[in-house]
Parts: C-alpha cells; sequence; structure tokens
C-alpha cells in the first residue's frame, strides 16, 4: 500500500481539536444510546406487586392455612403468629396443594412438610417463606421480594 | 507520523486481523484509500467515490434532500423505541401516551421527537421538490427520478397520516374522519377504498389496526425502497443536476501524473460509452472527504434542531377519542387543510378532481416540460413560464392551507384570527 | 487543501457535536427531575424523623424513591396518586399538610380494591400535582370539590338508602320535588322541553351547574328554564345530584350486589314481585303469610335468605313459592326487610292507593310541579306566553275539561303556546306530548288527581 505523505505531523493545535472533535463525537453517541437504553428501562409494571396487602388479621382463623390464589401464597396462622409461604414449587414453577402433612405438588409429585422442606420429590429446594408485616392501616403486608427463614414469623 | 494518540490506536485497531476482516480500507490517507473507503463500504458506496464540486454547493440544494432523510431515519430510530411501549389497541394506545409523559423515562422528549420530526420531514420532502422544480432537475435525463420523488412524496404525506391517528386522541381521531371522509369523494372507488382503509364503515379498532400497520411495516418498506432506487439513480444519471458551465470538458492533464504501473482497481462509468479513466475533471473532487465531511455535518445540525424543539415544545395530546363529540371544526392534519378547504367548496371538484389533476400532472410534468434549457439554476430565465406557473400553483395551495388554518371556525365559517381569543368552552 | 477542510470540519464537528451531547443530558436531566420525587424525600426525612427504633429507622432509610400506582383492571384505570400522597393509610399523618396528609373513611373502600379517581376524579395516571388534580385543557373529569364528593357514590350504590351519602338522597329527593322531571329526561322518563340529563355530570362542572340553577340563562343563552330559588344546603345537594349523573356503569365486581346490598332495589323487587299479595305491611295487604312489619326482629339475616333461597326448607309446608331469586336479588329483600323494622317504609303500592293518591304519586314521578308549580299552584314563568307571562296554574282545570279532554290534552301536549306580544321571542316553555311516556292507567289516576285539586265549595264552571 501506498501511504501518500499529504498528512505531515499534527501539530499540537490540530491535536486538540482532533481530541475534542472525536470526544465530541463520542460523547453525543454514548449519550444518545443511554437515552434510549433508560427509555427502555420501565419505571412502572403492570403486573400484580410483588408486594401486597393479605387482609386483616382477624380475616384468617386460628390454625388456619389459607390460598391466596392470585399471588400463588399461602397465609399460616398459629395463635397470634403470621406467616406466609411460597404456593409455587421448586421443581418447575407449579402450584402446590394444602395437605394435612403440609404441601404436595401435583405435577410431578414433590412433597413438602409444613415448614416448607422438602421431604420427597424431583424438587430441588424448600418452599420460600416471606417476609409478614403490619401496614400503618392494621393490614397484613406480604413482600414477595424478601425472603425469610422459616422461623420468622409476625406477631400481632 | 501521526502524534495523534486516539487516531494512532484506531488505526492499530484497523490493522489487526479482526479489524481487517471488518474495515477492508480504513481511515484513508491516499487518493486511492479515499475512493476505496467510498466504493468498499456497504453504507457508503450509494454514493460516488468523486462528486462534482458544484453538487456540494449549500447555496444550490439547501440540504433538503439530505435533510428529509435525515428525519427519516431519525424518524425510524425514535419509532422503533416508541414501538417498545405503544400498544395499537383502542383501549390502550391512549393511555400509552399519557404513560409517556408520565412515567417513562425520556418518554415525553423520544415523542416529541417523533412528531416533530414528522412534521418537520413533510415540509422539508415539499421544499426538496419546490427546490428540484426551480433548478429544473427534473428534466432529461432525471425525469424518472422525479417520478419516484413525487412517490415518495406520497409515501411521506401516507406515513404522517397513517401515524398521525395512533395516539386515539380527539385530534388524531377526527382529523383521520375528516381525510377519510375526503377519500371516499372520489368516483365509484371512493366508498370502496374508505371502507378497504377503516376496515370497517367508521374509525375503530380494525382502523387504528391498519393504520398501524401500514405506519410501522408497510410504508417505511416501501419508503426505504423508494428511497435506495431514488439515490441509486442519482448516480446513474450522472449526479446532481448541474449548470452547462459546469459540466466541464475534459482538461488536459499531464500524463506524467498518472502512475502507468497501477491499475486502478476502480472504474467509474458515467454516461457514454467508454470508461472515463485519466480524464479528471477538475472540477471533481473525492467524497471521501468533501461530501461525507458535509453530510455528517448536516445531520448534527438537523440533531440539534430537533433535539431542541423536541425538550422545549410539547407533542399535543388532547382527550381520549369520543365519536359521540366531534370538535367544531374537526380539522385534518396541517398538510392536508388546502385539501379541506377546497373540499368545503366542492366535495367533487375539490376534493378528487383538482387534487388528483395536481398529482397526475406533477408525475407527468418532465414529459410535459420540452424546454431543454434552466438545468442547474435557481429560477432560470429560460423556464419564466414554468416557473411562474409553479409558483402561483404553490402560492394558492400555501393560501388554502393558510386560510384552513387560521381564518376557519364551527362549521367552516370564516373567523377572524386576531379576533378569535380562545374560547374557554364547558362542555365538548 | 485536505488540512483546511479537515480544520473546519473538526471545528463544526466538535461545536455540533459538544450541542447534541448537551441538549442530550439537559433533555435527560429535564426528564429526571420529577416533582412526585420531592414529595417522596419529604415524606422518608420525615419517616426517619418519626422511627422509634435504630431499626425502624433502617426501614425508613431503605423506603424506595418510586412511582407507586394501583391498577384496577376491572375500571380501566390505573391511580398514581399514591406516589406524592404516601401517607393516606398511616393514621398518624392526620392532619398534615397535603400532600402528606392521612385519608380518613376508607375502611369501606380500601385503595388497592377502588384507587382514588373512582371517588375524586381527576387523572389519575399523571404524576404532576396540576395534571393529577385534572384542572387543565384536554381533560374532562377534574377533581371534585371535597363538599360535591357524594355525586360517586352514585357510581355503585343506590341514591336513596345509602347512610353514607345523606346528601345525594337529599339531592335526589329535592330532583323529584322541584319536578325537574317536567321538562328534563333523566333514566329515559321526563319531559323534552329540556336536555337529556344523563350524562350531565360528566359534561358540566360544579361551577357552572351552579349558575345554571341561579340564572340558566346567563350560562345557556335562549334557555327558557325559569331560575330556581334553592336554599343553599338543597342548592348543593341538587348540584351534587347532578354531578353523580355521569352515564358511567360500575363493571363486574363494583356493580356486584355482594358488595353493596341496597334495599331500595329490595323495596323495588318487593313491589314488583307482589309480595304484598301473601304478606301485609302496615296492616295492609294479604293474609297467606304471615305480616313482615317485625320479621327483622323475629329472625336472622341468614335465616331471610335462607328463606328467599328455598321457603321449604326453612318453613317446612310453607306454600311460598320458589321464586328463584338471585343470589343479589334475595339478599336485597333481605336487606329490605331488615329495614322495615327501623323506620315506617311508604310503599309505593298502586293496588293499595286511592286513584287520587295514585294521579298525586304520577304528577310527583314525572315532574309536572318543574311548570306548573308546587301541587299544581301554578307561578313558574314562561316569558311572553299569553298566561300572563306563567305557565298556568292547574287548580281550576276540571272547570274547563272534561275528563276525556283533559287526558287527550296531556296524551298530545302543546307545543305552540300563544304568545302575548308576536314581535317577542315565542315563549319557551311548552307542554309535551306524554303519550308514549306516561301510561294510559297512569294518565287515568293523573286526571283523578288534577280534578280533585278544585277546591271544596266553589261552583262548577265558570
Amino acid at each position: 500500500m501506498n501511504h501518500s505523505h499529504q498528512d505531515p505531523a499534527v501539530s499540537r493545535r490540530n491535536f486538540f481539536e482532533l481530541t475534542f472533535g472525536w470526544c465530541a463525537a463520542a460523547f453525543a453517541v454514548s449519550a444518545t444510546a443511554a437515552g434510549a437504553l433508560r427509555f427502555l428501562v420501565p419505571n412502572v409494571l403492570f403486573e400484580p406487586s410483588q408486594q401486597f396487602k393479605a387482609g386483616k388479621p382477624d380475616d384468617y382463623l386460628d390454625g388456619s392455612v389459607t390460598f391466596i390464589e392470585d399471588q400463588r401464597v399461602f397465609i399460616v396462622r398459629k395463635g397470634n403468629t403470621y406467616r406466609c409461604i411460597s404456593a409455587v414449587c421448586t421443581h418447575l414453577g407449579c402450584t402446590v396443594n394444602r395437605t394435612e402433612q403440609g404441601y404436595h405438588c401435583p405435577c410431578h409429585g414433590s412433597v413438602f412438610n409444613n415448614e416448607g422442606t422438602r421431604t420427597a420429590g424431583p424438587a430441588p429446594k424448600a418452599l420460600s417463606w416471606f417476609l409478614v408485616s403490619l401496614s400503618k392501616d392494621n393490614r397484613l403486608v406480604v413482600d414477595k421480594n424478601q425472603r425469610v427463614t422459616e422461623e420468622k414469623y409476625l406477631v400481632v | 507520523m501521526n502524534h495523534f494518540l486516539p487516531k494512532k490506536i484506531l488505526k492499530w485497531a484497523m490493522q489487526t486481523r479482526i479489524g481487517r476482516s471488518i474495515f477492508r480500507v480504513g481511515l484513508p490517507e491516499s487518493n486511492l484509500e479515499r475512493s476505496q473507503a467510498m466504493v468498499s463500504s456497504f453504507l457508503l458506496h450509494v454514493q460516488p467515490a468523486k462528486v462534482n464540486r458544484h453538487s456540494l454547493k449549500a447555496s444550490y440544494t439547501l440540504g433538503l434532500g439530505l435533510i428529509s432523510l435525515y428525519l427519516l431515519l431519525i424518524l425510524v430510530g425514535t419509532g422503533t423505541l416508541l414501538m417498545f411501549y405503544y400498544v395499537p389497541s383502542t383501549d390502550r394506545a391512549y393511555n400509552v401516551m399519557k404513560d409517556l409523559q408520565f412515567v417513562i423515562s425520556a418518554g415525553l422528549v423520544l415523542r416529541n421527537m417523533h412528531r416533530w420530526a414528522a412534521h418537520l420531514m413533510v415540509l422539508f420532502v415539499m421544499l426538496h421538490m419546490c427546490r428540484v422544480f426551480y433548478t429544473g432537475a427534473y428534466k432529461s435525463p432525471r425525469e424518472f427520478n422525479w417520478v419516484i420523488g413525487v412517490m415518495l412524496f406520497l409515501v411521506t404525506l401516507g406515513l404522517s397520516f397513517t401515524g398521525y391517528l395512533l395516539p386515539w386522541d380527539q385530534l388524531a381521531f377526527w382529523a383521520i374522519t375528516v381525510g377519510a371522509n375526503i377519500a371516499a369523494y372520489a368516483p365509484i372507488i371512493g366508498p370502496k377504498l374508505q371502507f378497504l382503509l377503516l376496515g370497517g364503515h367508521t374509525v375503530g379498532q380494525e382502523a387504528l389496526t391498519r393504520f398501524y400497520a401500514l405506519h410501522v411495516i408497510v410504508l417505511p418498506a416501501v419508503a426505504f425502497l423508494g428511497v435506495s432506487i431514488h439515490l441509486f439513480r442519482v448516480r446513474k444519471d450522472g449526479g446532481l443536476s448541474r449548470p452547462e458551465e459546469v459540466r466541464s470538458s475534459v482538461d488536459r492533464i499531464a500524463l506524467n501524473e498518472l502512475p502507468t504501473n497501477k491499475s486502478y482497481g476502480l472504474m467509474e462509468l458515467a454516461r457514454g460509452t467508454t470508461p472515463q479513466v485519466g480524464k479528471n475533471p477538475d472540477d471533481e473532487v473525492f467524497s471521501w472527504p468533501h461530501l461525507i465531511f458535509r453530510e455528517i455535518i448536516l445531520f448534527l445540525l438537523v440533531a440539534v434542531v430537533l433535539l431542541f424543539l423536541s425538550i422545549f415544545w410539547n407533542a399535543p395530546l388532547e382527550e381520549f377519542a369520543n365519536a359521540i363529540h366531534p370538535p367544531n371544526p374537526a380539522k385534518a392534519p396541517w398538510y392536508f387543510l388546502g385539501l379541506q378547504e377546497l373540499v368545503s367548496y366542492s366535495a367533487f371538484w375539490g376534493g378528487v378532481v383538482v387534487p388528483g389533476l395536481l398529482v397526475g400532472l406533477l408525475m407527468l410534468l418532465p414529459y410535459i416540460d420540452r424546454n431543454r434549457h434552466g438545468i442547474g439554476r435557481w429560477f432560470a430565465r429560460e423556464r419564466i413560464v414554468a416557473n411562474t406557473l409553479f409558483t402561483f400553483c404553490l402560492i394558492v395551495a400555501i393560501v388554502l392551507t393558510i386560510i384552513g388554518s387560521l381564518f376557519r371556525g364551527p362549521n367552516w365559517s370564516w373567523q377572524n384570527p386576531w379576533k378569535q381569543q380562545a374560547v374557554q368552552t364547558e362542555s365538548h | 487543501m485536505h488540512k483546511d477542510l479537515t480544520r473546519k470540519f473538526y471545528g463544526w464537528f466538535t461545536f455540533l457535536g459538544l450541542l447534541v451531547g448537551t441538549l442530550i443530558v439537559l433533555g435527560y436531566c429535564k426528564d429526571e427531575y420529577r416533582e412526585w420525587k420531592d414529595y417522596q424525600h419529604k415524606y422518608i426525612q420525615e419517616e426517619i424523623k418519626r422511627a422509634a427504633t435504630p431499626e425502624l429507622k433502617a426501614v425508613a432509610e431503605r423506603i424506595p424513591v418510586e412511582i407507586r400506582q394501583i391498577i384496577l383492571p376491572d375500571l380501566n384505570r390505573v391511580d398514581r396518586c399514591t406516589s406524592c400522597h404516601l401517607a393516606v393509610e398511616d393514621p398518624s399523618y392526620g392532619g398534615y399538610p397535603q400532600p402528606l396528609a392521612y385519608h380518613p373513611h376508607h375502611a369501606q373502600h380500601p385503595f388497592e380494591r377502588f384507587g382514588c379517581t373512582v371517588c375524586h376524579r381527576g387523572q389519575g395516571r399523571a404524576t404532576t400535582q396540576a395534571d393529577a388534580h385534572g384542572h387543565v385543557e384536554h381533560w374532562d373529569e377534574p377533581m371534585l370539590p371535597l363538599k360535591y364528593i357524594q355525586a360517586s357514590c352514585g357510581k355503585c350504590h343506590d341514591n336513596e338508602n345509602n347512610p353514607g351519602a345523606p346528601d345525594l338522597a337529599r339531592g335526589q329527593q329535592v330532583f323529584e320535588t322541584a319536578g325537574c322531571r317536567g321538562c328534563h329526561k333523566l333514566s329515559g322518563i321526563g319531559g323534552v322541553v329540556g336536555p337529556e340529563l344523563d350524562k350531565v355530570g360528566a359534561r358540566r362542572s360544579p361551577e357552572w351547574l351552579k349558575k345554571h340553577f341561579l340564572s340558566p340563562a346567563s350560562v345557556s343563552p335562549g334557555s327558557g328554564m325559569p331560575p330556581q330559588k334553592f336554599g343553599e344546603q338543597d342548592l348543593d345537594a341538587i348540584i351534587l345530584f347532578m354531578l353523580s349523573q355521569t352515564g358511567e356503569t360500575a363493571p363486574g365486581y363494583y356493580a356486584s350486589m355482594k358488595v353493596i346490598p341496597s334495599a331500595s332495589l329490595g323495596k323495588g323487587l318487593f313491589q314488583q314481585k307482589g309480595c304484598i299479595g301473601c304478606h301485609s305491611v302496615g296492616g295492609k295487604g294479604g293474609v297467606v303469610g304471615p305480616a313482615l312489619d317485625d320479621v327483622g326482629l323475629r329472625r336472622t339475616p341468614e335465616w331471610i335468605i335462607k328463606h328467599f333461597r328455598d321457603p321449604q326448607s326453612v318453613t317446612p309446608g310453607s306454600v311460598m313459592p320458589r321464586f328463584g331469586f338471585s343470589e343479589s336479588e334475595a339478599r336485597a329483600l333481605t336487606e329490605f326487610l331488615l329495614h322495615l323494622r327501623e323506620q315506617k317504609v311508604e310503599l309505593i303500592l298502586p293496588t293499595l292507593m286511592s286513584p287520587i293518591e295514585r294521579g298525586h304519586e304520577v304528577f310527583r314521578k314525572y315532574g309536572c310541579a318543574g311548570c306548573h308549580g308546587q301541587d299544581a299552584k301554578g307561578g313558574v314563568p314562561n316569558p311572553n306566553a299569553k298566561t300572563a307571562q306563567l305557565v298556568p296554574d292547574l287548580i281550576h282545570v276540571a272547570d274547563g275539561y272534561t275528563k276525556a279532554e283533559l287526558k287527550s290534552r296531556i296524551q298530545k301536549g302543546q307545543r305552540e303556546i300563544n304568545s302575548l306580544d308576536p314581535k317577542l321571542p315565542a315563549p319557551p316553555l311548552y307542554m309535551p306530548a306524554w303519550g308514549g311516556t306516561i301510561s294510559d292507567a297512569e294518565i287515568d289516576s293523573l286526571v283523578e288527581y288534577l280534578f280533585s285539586l278544585k277546591p271544596k265549595g266553589e261552583d262548577v264552571g265558570f
């Protein structure tokens, strides 16, 4: 390749101009890309919220395990303690059923005990427990974003 | 030796094995490389390796065609981003528009950009058409390119019209209702045309779905095809039009300048029967950098203006579309207002005959105009008749549009725009 | 040559590139600054200040700054009010300056089920105060002034018998007694002199409505509606009632009578199904079944509902048929019977009333008083009418008409009213043709009533 010698050494002034120029260009391009990307990240979701209200504590009878369908959890009450366990089987995501001894998944036969620990079947992990708190207007609030250990419960 | 570090890094990168497989030429530093950069690049090769100096004059073309193209590209970019949120459903479209304003980051700016670019594109396509007319650039051998241009103009109007409906607010709904009703006035095929366009008898969900399909895929595809052919034809017709003086005769070039041991990998074919190697008119310059640099600057300019408009002026959004409550008066988009004014005089003559004739005349213009003089100059004396006629039609169109937009009030009655303060009516 | 061009190019390139970048950053910053973020920061600071323990403080510090919304798919709404009104559920913020104040009275209508705009109106999807409160161009439903809030109750609840909305019931009462129906149709019944009122609450603002009642011609040029003389409370009540007429129907869950058992629906069913044929109320009615006046004291609500579902199951040997009531109908009837014990309910039972009483009911039902005055005594202005510029009273109608003539007159109406001065505009109020609207039997009773209006002791004829 025949490199012509039409471009002599770049002067210091040219150097700044060139640097500035390309930096400005890079700045403009990256600002555009960043803006487009930020645009695509949603700020609000239209799905059922991960954090939801589950009614008043008194809505649940002592010793009950109540299934909440659209959130796929069970609310467990014993005395004045409240807990919330996920109803989503850890195998492939089917909804488990409540049994006398705990929970049973109809899809592939996974069995969990009352503490959520897997006792039989292909599920790899125990069922998750979620954080239960009390809202300012005296309602149970479940936060599915916060997993807790089985021992943690809300005392009302 | 270049002391410029980023450039050194870039050059190094382009010379690695991977770099060379992507960038076959790299940053050009010789005339050969400049030519090769244009020819071997996918994006750039629609443009020639060398262009006539006259074509680069901003005072000649005003860059109008390029600006129209840039606006189209910006519209495609912003439009694609907007597609990630928009739903063409009568229940949800309007809510998406509200969400763009209130909860989506940069939603308002992007929507504004899309809207202003759309309006500007219609305007600049019209200006480009005027420029081509006034410089006689549609004359032989460029007749067919003009026809393609007219078709692109119609596609642009179609894109703008189909997009206008998508927000599904009162402005959108009624503008399209008016526009579709004008279409129905065409004899024999009119009502069927309207039925096909709307997917029904009224503007509803079917119309929205069809308009969306037209707006995001059909018309853009047609536009891109048309633009590609349009640009290609510029090449094939010998570049942009130029005055006769500039079609320079071949200069004598000292033969010892021609490297004899090289065969140029590039052959430029212009009209004629033999390749014109070595007969470089002095008026030609390398596209890289002369054309490319100007194009980049122009793009940045368009981006600056558009960003400025989009940040400080919001696109309109009226109430949710309500078929029971037409605004009085219901107005078509601005580029159809002249048409709506004509229609108010006579539906058939004003809505079908006159526009039909105009479009037909426009398309046939290069074949009707037999005058071979006046190409490549603004307002050439030899073309005084044509220029006057065109200017007259242009002025009439502008006046009709102004009347339609400012001087027509409720029931399309005459109103004085200066006396008309914004009347706060309670009900709609 | 190239060097020159390159330098010039780089000059412009740099400048414009920086300009583009700056504008993008400017646009982004403008976009990122949002009103609600200020309020959320204030709330978080407040929560941190109030935190009693370090754990609570940590919880407060972790409160995210984000848009909060209530999605109500059945109502096709999304309410983002709680992005600024963050403490609506927290009683400890009672009396706090807005937007962080507590919202009382929400136990019956939890926010996650009802949102905000279904009662307060406004633009739920907006996230700025001005846009959300809705007093902006191109938004038809601005927030209701708080004193008219009960207008929204009418969307799901009955207007009457709603203990939570006494103003709404009052408004309906004012509407009925003032005789508005004589000129305006509501729910398909009424006169045609003025426009239908079914969606007036969606189209008109409270200010416009107030002006309209006090001086109709000032906001509706050419209107023949006479200015209304309401007291302050009645005026607010009737404005509220008008605001409740939005034509909006509550969908699905919200219209379900399981949520809103209505005693007045029960009353309507009671009258419609003819229960009075076998049971008596207030001494009037059939004797096949027991009197129902104190059934609410003798039986539990559960028993009454079961009885409606299947009488034989709770009263073996009962001859009461199974009417096949839906669950909500059964609940409504139960509610009505329980309601009976609380007060003596005036049952509008056509079979029990005398023709004159029935006629009086028809007079009230179709708003004749709106033009012919309270108790048909006249006094309603009709500018330029030959009849002393008033709509005539009906006290002596027995003197001028036979019953057949009067019936025909009511059925046919009188479109053209004789003018006092032919040069002035025609009188605006006229008599509509009631033939298709008021049933034959009703007109007969109405005629009886009107004939009875003549004061006793006057001579017949004029």
